[in-house]
Order: structure tokens, then sequence, then C-alpha cells
């Protein structure tokens, strides 16, 4: 059965909006589709309530608001998923960043 | 020209399917190419269409719509004396070892140009000279087909059609795609009826309006009166 | 595939774009989500593949509901299209509004390519750029129309509009019955962009639409 888009996460308002243009989400690059994506489905998962989410995100929007910083809208969900992440011990940033490096270094290529 | 893209009533393709397909990243890539090219003149849209349709048959039919766009690109890019082919391919060999010579590249005042692309569009519309007909004339369109662009349709060629509706002159595709100027002049709706499109097997009242240039239309006979 | 936001980063001292390494950081995290077994691959590309398709009232859903809810509006639309939406703000193309009635229903290809009116209504989905909707929508639109779940009487007139020009066309769907207590802004939620193109019509609630 396809997902339905839920209605808390289409059409979240304010800062914390999803972009779109002329009505579409906007993905600039793919890796934004993927983090969207990613959220969506632990949060189907019951890994974390969306309003948990929700709130990281927009804590994340204001606190980079504030610092002046230049990141875009994913890059700050991004930053927001992998807190929520670590807050609820599902992920451990040293894996993170040790796996990162095997997909810069060429020593991994697929996600699975 | 007689090419493979002007689909208009071919028969053997199925179903409308709906499929969403997943975007990969290059097309976006293909995309940014195509505004930049555009914003600073290297080729025109006409000449742009014009490119695509010169693809081989077989590769414009198996081709994604934005594998067409690449294709394009390059085409023209070569056409028109900004990268060879064998500068193309070197590059790519190269980026195929893992290194990329190209130092990165901003360029801010081109990227605002670019993004503004929609209000910036060459306006078509270009003053010309008085249109021939009018709305309610019937008329002829051309039987021959040209070997260059152009936006007559196949399937309405030599065909009876009604002027619904003056548009204004506009820049005549089939000048401006070959080099020879804008040449604006006026650009007509035409209405014709199904059946004499298509013959015995068209449905009833459907009929199909293009919007076709003067070039292409000749006065046809008034309509005589059946009684 | 929108990619027109082109963020110019500044490179600094970095030799790589910092997309290239945000995307191998995403990457990363979904290796490591699935080895967990908190997440799957083939759900994440059904989610996104839905939200794309859940769209939200495009431009030319605005001017749809305007031309509803203001006649003189609609006269002004049908009348000049390229003047009248950019009463609302939005511009950019020249356009002809061609309006659905009782025995009217209009349809918009482009044979021989597939311009598209995207200001108004974002990107052109697939079936619209297919060789199969250039050819057919023109020779047998009321098949072609019957595929997409629209059953019009014979007695209904089908105009097609191939966009040959750089004129695009943009369908004015009928307002469907029942939705005289709404406002501008819920009406303009009800517009699909397959009604604007013609091979759809407007449904009375959100509901029916999806």
């Amino acid at each position: 059965m396809e997902p339905v888009p839920s209605r808390e996460i289409a059409d979240m308002g304010g800062a914390a909006a999803l972009p779109r243009k002329n009505g579409e989400l906007v993905f600039d690059e793919a890796w934004q589709g993927r983090i969207f994506g990613m959220t969506v489905a632990m949060s189907h998962e019951a890994c974390f309530e969306w309003r948990e989410f929700q709130a990281q995100l927009i804590a994340e929007i204001a606190h980079a608001e504030r610092e002046g910083e230049s990141t875009s809208y994913y890059e700050r969900w991004l930053h927001a998923f992998e807190q929520l992440l670590a807050d609820k011990g599902l992920l451990d940033s040293g894996a993170l960043a040790e796996r990162t490096r095997d997909f810069e270094s060429g020593r991994r290529d697929d996600v699975f | 020209m007689n090419g493979i893209h002007d689909m208009g009533g071919m028969h053997g393709f199925g179903r409308v399917e709906r499929e969403p397909v997943f975007h990969a990243p290059w097309e976006g890539r293909v995309l940014g190419i195509t505004r930049a090219c555009a914003v600073q003149h290297i080729f025109n849209i006409d000449e742009s269409r014009h490119a695509i349709e010169r693809m081989a048959p077989a590769d414009y039919l198996r081709a994604s719509y934005y594998e067409r766009w690449l294709d394009r690109n390059i085409r023209l890019l070569v056409e028109k004396g900004i990268i060879t082919r064998e500068e193309l391919e070197r590059r790519m060999a190269q980026l195929a070892r893992g290194t990329d010579p190209a130092p990165p590249h901003s360029d801010p005042k081109l990227t605002d140009r670019m993004l503004r692309v929609t209000k910036d569009r060459t306006p078509y519309r270009q003053p010309g000279p008085a249109s021939r007909f009018a709305a309610g004339e019937r008329v002829l369109t051309r039987h021959d087909a040209p070997v260059g662009h152009t936006r007559l349709p196949r399937y309405a060629r030599g065909k009876l059609g009604v002027v619904v509706r003056v548009h204004g002159t506009f820049i005549f595709p089939d000048t401006n795609a070959h080099g020879q100027g804008e040449q604006p002049h006026a650009l007509y709706s035409v209405r014709f009826d199904a059946a004499l499109l298509w013959g015995a097997s068209a449905e009833p009242r459907a009929p199909v309006h293009i919007d076709l240039w003067e070039r292409y239309l000749e006065p046809a006979a008034p309509e005589r009166s059946t009684s | 595939m929108s990619g027109t936001h082109g963020h110019d980063h500044d490179h600094g001292h970095h030799h790589r774009e910092p997309e290239s390494l945000l995307s191998l950081r995403v990457r990363a995290l979904e290796s490591l989500l699935i080895e967990k077994k908190l997440v799957a691959s083939e759900a994440v590309d059904r989610i996104v593949s839905a939200y794309e398709q859940d769209i939200g009232p495009h431009n030319g859903a605005k001017v749809v509901a305007r031309a509803w809810v203001d006649p003189g509006y609609r006269q002004r639309l049908l009348a000049d299209g390229t003047a009248a939406i950019e009463e609302l703000g939005f511009g950019g193309v020249d356009l002809q509004v061609v309006e659905n009635t009782p025995g009217v229903h209009n349809l918009v290809v482009c044979t021989l390519c597939s311009c598209y009116p995207h200001a108004l209504i974002g990107l052109p989905p697939v079936w619209y750029k297919s060789f199969e909707y250039r050819s057919r929508a023109v020779r047998e639109p009321r098949v072609v129309l019957r595929e997409f779940g629209v059953d019009l009487p014979e007695s209904t007139e089908i105009r097609i509009w191939d966009s040959s020009a750089e004129l695009r066309y943009l369908v004015l769907p009928e307002r469907p019955a029942g939705t005289e207590r709404l406002s501008e802004a819920e009406l303009a939620t009800l517009v699909t962009r397959d009604s604007m193109i013609g091979v759809a019509v407007v449904k009375p609630s959100a509901a029916a639409a999806r």
C-alpha cells in the first residue's frame, strides 16, 4: 500500500515549512529527499513522535538563524534528525563519522 | 523536418502510464547547464528544439526526457564551437579515473541571472507586418515537408482549418532556428475538424486547435452553401 | 526534479563542495540505520515519491479560484490571460486560458515536444511528456480521458489545444457543485494540476480529489 502523506508533516507551517515551489516539494539535491524520507519512515516505525522531531527542527532553525548561519533548510533538518537520534540513543556519532569516512574514501559504496 | 519528434496522431504507443519516475541528480545538472546557456544566449529556443529533433530516431525514442536535453546541449555546444567532442571524451575519462581537473567556479552574477530566467525570457511577441487573415476565415495549411525546423505538425499538413483567433506577431521558428533571423509575423489559432484530420476513425466533436504562423497558411475557398 | 535553486556556496579552503560532504553523510546515515533495521531503503523511496505527488496549491490553482469567485476577473482572464495572471503577481508566460463549460471540455498537449505552462503549474508530470500522450491526445482524446477516469458524454465537445508556439494553455475547470461556502483559499486547494491540463475535473472535496 502506498504511503499517504500525513497532513501533520506535509502542512508544517512557519519556519519549519517544507520548501516548495509552485506547490511542489523542492529537493535541490538527492540527499535532501533521502533525509526527508528517512525521518518520515522512522516516525512511521514509531521510533519517535513527529512532534518531537518538529520541535527539534524548529529549535535547530532558530539556533541557526541566531548564529547567522547560511545553512540550508535540509542541512538544518539533518542536524535536527541526528540530534534526535542521539538523544534517543539510536545513533552513535562516532559510528556515523566512521561510516561517512568509508563512503568518502570509496571503501564503501552501497548503503546496504 | 519529417522527424520522429512530430508525434501527433501516431499509432503504436500504448496506454498513458502514470508511474512516477525517481529522478537522478544528473538531470538537475543538465537543467542547470541549459539555463546557463539560455541566459548567455548561446542558443535560442528554436535552435534548441531543432537540435533535439535531429537526434537519430532510434536514440530519440530510447532516450529519457533529460537524456534528450543532454544530447541537445552537447550537440549545440559543439556546433557553436564552445567545446569539441574530443575534449568532452577526454574529460569524461579523467572523471572516470577519479580526478576532476576543473577548479570549483562560482559566478554569483550568472547564478542570479539563471534564477531569474523565467522572467528574463526573450519575449517572443515582436512587432511585425499586419495580419492577412481574420477570425472566421478558412485557411489551408501547406502540404510540403520543410527539411528544417517547423512548428506545423505533420498531421496538420495540407488540411483545411478555420482561424479562431489572431494572436499577434511572433518570432518565426522556421528561420530563427537556422540563423536566418527572427522574421516575426502573424500567429493564429487555427481549428481543425477531427474528421478532416483523421478520416473515418475520428471521434465525434473533438476539434484540434494549433497555433500556426501565417507562412504556413493559404486562403481556402469560402464554404459553398449546400442548399 | 527542480535543480533551479543554485545555492552558491563559498568554497573557502575546502577542495570539495559542502553538498558533497552532506551527501556522503546522509548515505552513511542511511547505511547505519538500515543495519540497525530502523529504516528500509524502499520505504524511503516510496515516501519521497508520495510526498512529491502531494502537491499544494499551484499558482495556477490560485488563478482558477480567483476566476471562480470573481466574474470580472474571469472575463479578464479569458480575454487576456497574460495580463490577468500578472494581477495576481504571476508572470513570465504568454498565456491563453480556455474554460470548461457543461458542453465543452478542454485538453492541452504539445505533440512536437512537451511545452507546458511551468510558471503556473510547476513541473510537467512524466506522462505529459510521454510519446503515448503526445501521439494519442490529438487523435483519440475521448479514449485517453477515459483512461484518466474522465467519462464525458458524446455530446460534449472536446477541444484539444496543441501548444505549437510560445503561447501556453491553461484549462479553467468548472467549479464543482456544493462549494458555494468555501473561501477562495479553500477552493484553490481543490484545483489539481491534472484539471488545469484537462485530464481531470475538479472534485468538491480534497479527499475525493486524491
